[in-house]
């Protein structure tokens, strides 16, 4: 078992390096022995998966190593993540050998992809904070390359963003994390809870929070996936969004499963997070007209909804095994679903080099395989029944509404919510779920059922039969079969993972089985497919469609530009008034210290000369000479009319100046051989006094 | 093993490189030879000593009853010692290579090995007075260093320098003083040697006292107000700024505050006082400073030189800790940062020899034609910042932790500041690499296609200091280990 969890780490980091080497060589043999890798490692992490139900508890030390050791661990929640992280990375290679067919600098690419697989399977193994910590750091500066990748002005400006986000999440982590281990003493997870018993945490997990929400796209610090996921490679954004945004949760479970376990104000603050988070994302989404980044908004959105899972952990207490299924499972599944939409839209990408959805409009029009593929992601997310995303989103829902009548019988007391106000949640949740199916409609109306505006365009687009290897068909294919699969035997497959993971977050009693094809289950659903069906036509349809002048129809970007909070808030924050106020109030000190010099020497020293000297006298003189001699002129003109007074007083006033600057210098001279007298005297006195009291 | 060879250490660089220029070499590699050859010989002494464990005092010259010149080893002349001993052969042999061009080699190297052997003499020396003379010798030997180029600025800075050491030193000598009059002896002890019944009444004067001896001391290691000479002696050729304003000389500076804090005043003493507060008010705001002015800067030397007078400020912040945790974190940031500095530094170096450029928007691309500098380069950035698994993150989580277990209200806003800082650093050090590897689109790499990484001359120690930055980081635990040893006054 340690062999196997050390295997999984280390063997894609020292794989990374050795892959750079092959790849100097022979390009084929590297994209192979990238390939063999990350199946090794899918095999492995099955091998967990098979071996981590039955075992007891496995700590894997490393001892001193990094400061504090690495510890790593393995129960079932690591091994199902380990797994589906092993099998994403395995999926994306495989379509990686196609998409970057004709990129530059692949080598560096395929060495941070392995540094960050081996990073983030450590993160999912880790079994303290600290080693957590360790390789969340290392993951995101890896995965930093990704997203700079094609080294494009948009790209470098989004790959900025991200490294902004994860370099400042990562700190306020590590403040964090000083604080937690000040106070429970350990970092080790399973201790945490026992710990953090009646202490006071909430900096420390407020801290954590903001680290671990930045890297899962948590509003507000949700802005670089819209930007980074549109620019980076597909298959880099399938593994952005499915995977490294789970590494944030992975962090949030952990903070509200142990450290907060059933702590009502933290589920409350983490609920309502998840509400914002998840309608925000999908009204950008709405709105979005570009293929990727209406999945990446699609992602913040989901994202949402696993955090009202986690919030409602937290309401719900010891009853909260529904929030706890539904949010393991909706991870899961969104992990799937990001995973084939995105190498769809790769696909896409590398046939086209676009992805505004004007230019790619009519590009499966007759491409059943791609469509289909399409469909079930879509399905799948949108939570229609018979596809995955149902039983999960199921799970959630139900979680809320139990809490709404725990309530009403008096069961649960919440001291921040009435029922009213869960009442409201829950609606909210059903429309951000039709808005979810709004979106994804607006992507299969405009990719495969209508055509292209220009017919030259759209005829290219038809004939393009070839439009994927074989390969990549295999990856896309198997990746989506899954959904229905999964969702149409659910209590096989996805209550078997659910059993498995469970026991990460807490202590489960199950009160009842849930039937998921019942008429009240199954009721959520229609309520979002009509919300979602009237959404598409209103907004979509009325309000986001241009009408052209040959007759034809445009989607058009309706969000106003200007509500960006990454330009509006963050950029301007960080890159102007936070260095400038800083730089300005840095250099006033520096002014401070030279300007204390200036002063002295000018109090002691005679300054030397200026470039604009005086003839004579100096400035006062001067001033005074002048001013003597204008009204000397007035006078002459109205008064001594006759006889003229002649005195220069400048002259007059600087020849006195002369003669006293002559005493003050003499004055000056002999101070100073005083001073230095009376200098040499003290030290003397203290040289003396010094040898007189040692002795 | 035998005192004496500690006067061998301290008197053969001297001895070795005064002899520099009257030495009839018939070509430069020779003198390369002689050089390095004395440098490796003494740094071979300094590990046979230090490894032979600590000894007692051993007196060189008596001057009047206890007042002497005498030397001795222990756990922070270990520390500082075995650092500079492994970093000079480095530096000596990168700066073969850089110094080619320049003029008048022979004076500079005949300063640059003379001043192996002052500060080894601030390293071994055993009473307070002992490490003043080797400190003051130290600002005089290390002058001509700055004012190599004897052009207009070289002079300027290193006036100011000259005029802000012996400025400091004076108030030093205030502190060396009392501290001698008011001590039970003048050597160092662990936990201090104060004569409580001495000081009767006297004790909020000794504290005046001990704050004037820190800023003293304090502008060798760049606390604010007293820092600005720092940046401005960028302008002495990188060998020098890279080992001396990197480490040696700053670090003198932090050490002789280490040895007038923990092993003079002592912590006890001063623990709780107002000055305490008001020295970790200083270090904590020059840290933030330091990094806040780097943002801003545009010379990369400059830029560095700020970077320095933050980091010392972290060793500073550390040591008025006044714990032993913090002494712990202190040390840690004393030896990794010497690492990651001199790193940096070189590489800057490194890029000016080889361009003739010297600001950071003059960069871009440099990574595709100078893989190895600049791969070091971001290795020493990484450090720098504080990337897990590197040298920095651990002397910085030592650092941080002891600040949050000596409980010290100030030392939370220490921990603020230790963070910003570090976001500040991650700017000013990320935007030079992202700058080299990832050039702007309207960049041409047609303009630099001459330009190449440097012989191995200056390779070598560019990929020892980052290799030893990563490998420090990864196996920090038997060096943390004699430092918690130092810390409790085990050594």
């Amino acid at each position: 078992m340690n062999i196997i969890m050390c295997i999984m780490v280390f063997m894609p980091i020292v794989g990374a390096f050795l892959s750079y080497m092959i790849g100097r060589k022979n390009k084929t043999g590297r994209d192979l022995f990238v390939c063999d890798l990350t199946i090794v490692e899918f095999v492995c992490s099955l091998l967990l998966v098979f071996s981590a139900g039955s075992s007891e508890k496995i700590l894997f030390v490393i001892p001193e190593v990094c400061g504090m050791g690495l510890q790593f661990t393995v129960d079932g929640f690591r091994a199902v993540y380990a797994a589906i992280a092993a099998f994403m990375w395995m999926m994306t290679t495989l379509l990686s050998k196609e998409y970057f067919g004709h990129y530059r600098n692949r080598n560096r690419y395929y060495l941070f992809l392995l540094v960050t697989l081996g990073a983030t399977e450590a993160i999912f193994l880790s079994a303290d904070l600290y080693t957590t910590f360790i390789f969340f750091e290392i993951m995101s500066l890896a995965s930093y390359v990704w997203v700079a990748q094609d080294e494009k002005v948009a790209s470098l400006r989004a790959a900025a963003t991200y490294l902004a986000v994860a370099v400042i999440g990562g700190l306020v982590m590590l403040m964090g994390l000083f604080l937690l281990y000040h106070q429970a003493g350990t970092l080790q997870i399973d201790l945490l809870h026992e710990a953090c018993q009646g202490k006071n945490v909430y900096v420390a997990a407020v801290c954590l929070l903001v680290g671990f929400g930045a890297k899962a796209g948590a509003f507000p610090l949700h802005i670089w996936l819209p930007k980074a996921h549109p620019v980076a490679p597909a298959p880099a954004s399938a593994l952005l969004s499915g995977i490294l945004t789970k590494t944030g949760i992975f962090g949030v479970l952990v903070i509200s499963c142990q450290i907060l376990m059933y702590d009502e104000l933290w589920g409350a603050v983490i609920l309502l997070l998840g509400v914002v988070t998840m309608f925000l994302g999908a009204l950008l989404a709405v709105f979005s007209i570009d293929f990727k980044r209406t999945l990446a908004c699609s992602s913040v959105s989901q994202i949402g909804f696993i955090l009202v899972g986690v919030g409602m952990q937290g309401l719900l207490a010891e009853h909260n095994a529904l929030a706890i299924r539904g949010t393991l499972l909706h991870m899961v599944n969104h992990s799937v679903f990001k995973l084939v939409l995105f190498m769809l839209a790769g696909v896409i990408y590398m046939n086209l080099h676009k992805l505004d959805l004007n230019e790619i409009r009519g590009f499966g029009y007759k491409k059943p395989l791609l469509a289909a593929i399409y469909l079930m992601g879509a399905l799948g997310i949108g939570g229609i029944p018979m596809f995955s995303g149902y039983v999960s989103k199921t799970l959630l829902h139900e979680s809320i509404v139990e809490y709404i009548h725990g309530m009403e019988a008096g069961e649960f007391i919440s001291a921040f919510f009435s029922a009213g106000d869960m009442k409201l949640i829950e609606v909210i949740f059903l429309v951000s779920g039709g808005l979810t199916l709004a979106y994804m409609c607006k992507l299969f109306v405009a990719v495969f059922l209508e055509k292209n505006n220009d017919a030259v365009v759209q005829k290219s687009y038809e004939e393009r039969k070839n439009y994927m290897t074989k390969c990549s068909a295999f990856a896309l294919t198997v990746s989506a079969v899954l959904i229905p699969v999964m969702g149409i035997l659910p209590y096989a497959t996805m209550n078997r993972i659910a059993d498995m993971g469970q026991s990460f977050m807490g202590h489960v009693h199950m009160e009842h089985e849930v039937h998921y094809f019942t008429w009240t289950n199954l009721k959520g659903s229609v309520i979002s497919i009509l919300i979602g069906a009237v959404v598409y036509f209103v907004v979509v349809r009325g309000f986001m469609m241009e009408k052209q002048a040959d007759g034809t129809t445009k989607y058009v970007n309706r969000w106003p530009e200007k509500l960006d909070l990454e330009e509006v808030l963050y950029r301007p924050l960080l890159l102007k008034i936070v260095p400038t106020v800083g730089s300005f109030v840095a250099g006033l000190f520096d002014v401070f210290t030279d300007g204390l010099v200036v002063f002295f020497r000018k109090t002691i020293y005679r300054d030397s000369p200026r470039v604009t000297e005086l003839e004579e006298g100096n400035e006062m003189t001067h001033a005074l000479g002048t001013f003597l001699n204008s009204l000397e002129a007035i006078g002459n003109c109205f008064i001594w009319k006759e006889n003229p007074r002649k005195m220069d007083f400048e002259h007059w006033f600087a020849l006195k100046y002369s003669a006293f600057k002559e005493n003050v210098s003499f004055i000056g001279r002999s101070l100073s051989y005083g001073l230095i007298l009376f200098c040499l005297g003290l030290c003397a006195t203290l040289i003396y006094l010094l040898i007189y009291t040692v002795v | 093993m035998n005192q004496y060879w500690i006067i061998v250490a301290i008197l053969l660089p001297i001895i070795g490189g005064a002899f520099i220029p009257v030495l009839p070499f018939a070509r430069k590699s020779q003198m390369f030879v002689y050089i390095e050859a004395f440098v490796l010989l003494t740094s071979g002494i300094v590990w046979a000593l230090i490894m032979g464990g600590t000894t007692e005092v051993f007196h060189v010259v008596h001057f009047v009853h206890e007042l002497s010149i005498s030397f001795k080893i222990d756990g922070m002349t270990m520390v500082f010692a075995g650092l500079i001993s492994i970093l000079w052969p480095v530096a000596t042999l990168y700066a073969f290579e850089y110094m080619e061009h320049e003029k008048n080699e022979k004076g500079f190297f005949m300063f640059y090995s003379m001043t192996y052997g002052v500060t080894l003499g601030i390293a071994f020396a055993s009473d307070i007075l002992s490490m003043y003379f080797f400190y003051e010798l130290l600002t005089l030997v290390t002058v001509p260093l700055v004012m190599h180029t004897l052009k207009r600025e070289a002079v300027l800075a290193s006036r100011k320098y000259l005029y802000y050491s012996l400025g400091g030193a004076a108030f030093a000598l205030m502190g060396i003083v009392f501290v001698i009059v008011y001590g039970t002896t003048s050597e160092f002890v662990f936990g201090g040697i104060l004569d409580m019944v001495k000081i009767g009444e006297h004790a909020p004067l000794l504290l005046w006292i001990y704050l004037l001896a820190f800023m003293g001391f304090g502008v060798k290691a760049a606390i604010w107000p007293l820092s600005s000479w720092l940046p401005q002696a960028g302008v002495a050729p990188t060998p020098v700024t890279a080992l001396l304003h990197a480490v040696a000389v700053v670090n003198a500076g932090a050490f002789a505050i280490i040895r007038l804090t923990y092993y003079s005043f002592g912590v006890d003493f001063l623990q709780g006082t107002w000055v305490q507060y008001v020295v970790m008010g200083f270090a904590i705001f020059t840290i933030v400073y330091g990094c806040s002015r780097a943002v801003k800067e545009t010379h990369i030397k400059r830029r560095l030189a700020y970077s320095t007078v933050s980091n010392l400020s972290y060793i500073i912040f550390g040591v008025t800790l006044m714990t032993p945790l913090g002494l712990v974190g202190a040390l840690t940031h004393f030896v990794f940062h010497g690492f990651m500095k001199i790193c940096s530094f070189m590489c800057a170096g490194a890029f000016m020899h080889q361009t003739g450029k010297s600001y950071v928007y003059e960069m871009d691309g440099m990574g595709k034609r100078m893989p190895v500098v600049f791969g070091c380069f971001a290795v020493s950035a990484m450090g720098l910042m504080g990337v897990p698994g590197m040298a920095g993150f651990i002397s910085k989580w030592n650092l941080a932790t002891a600040a949050v277990e000596s409980g010290n209200t100030l030392a939370y806003v220490g921990i603020a500041g230790l963070l910003l800082s570090a976001l500040l650093t991650a700017i000013y050090m990320m935007s030079v690499v992202i700058r080299a590897f990832f050039p702007k689109k309207e960049f041409n790499p047609e303009t630099i296609k001459n330009v190449t990484d440097p012989t191995w001359k200056m390779c070598l120690p560019l990929i020892f200091c980052a290799v030893s930055t990563v490998l420090l980081g990864l196996f920090s635990a038997p060096l943390v280990d004699l430092f918690t040893k130092v810390s409790i006054g085990l050594y």
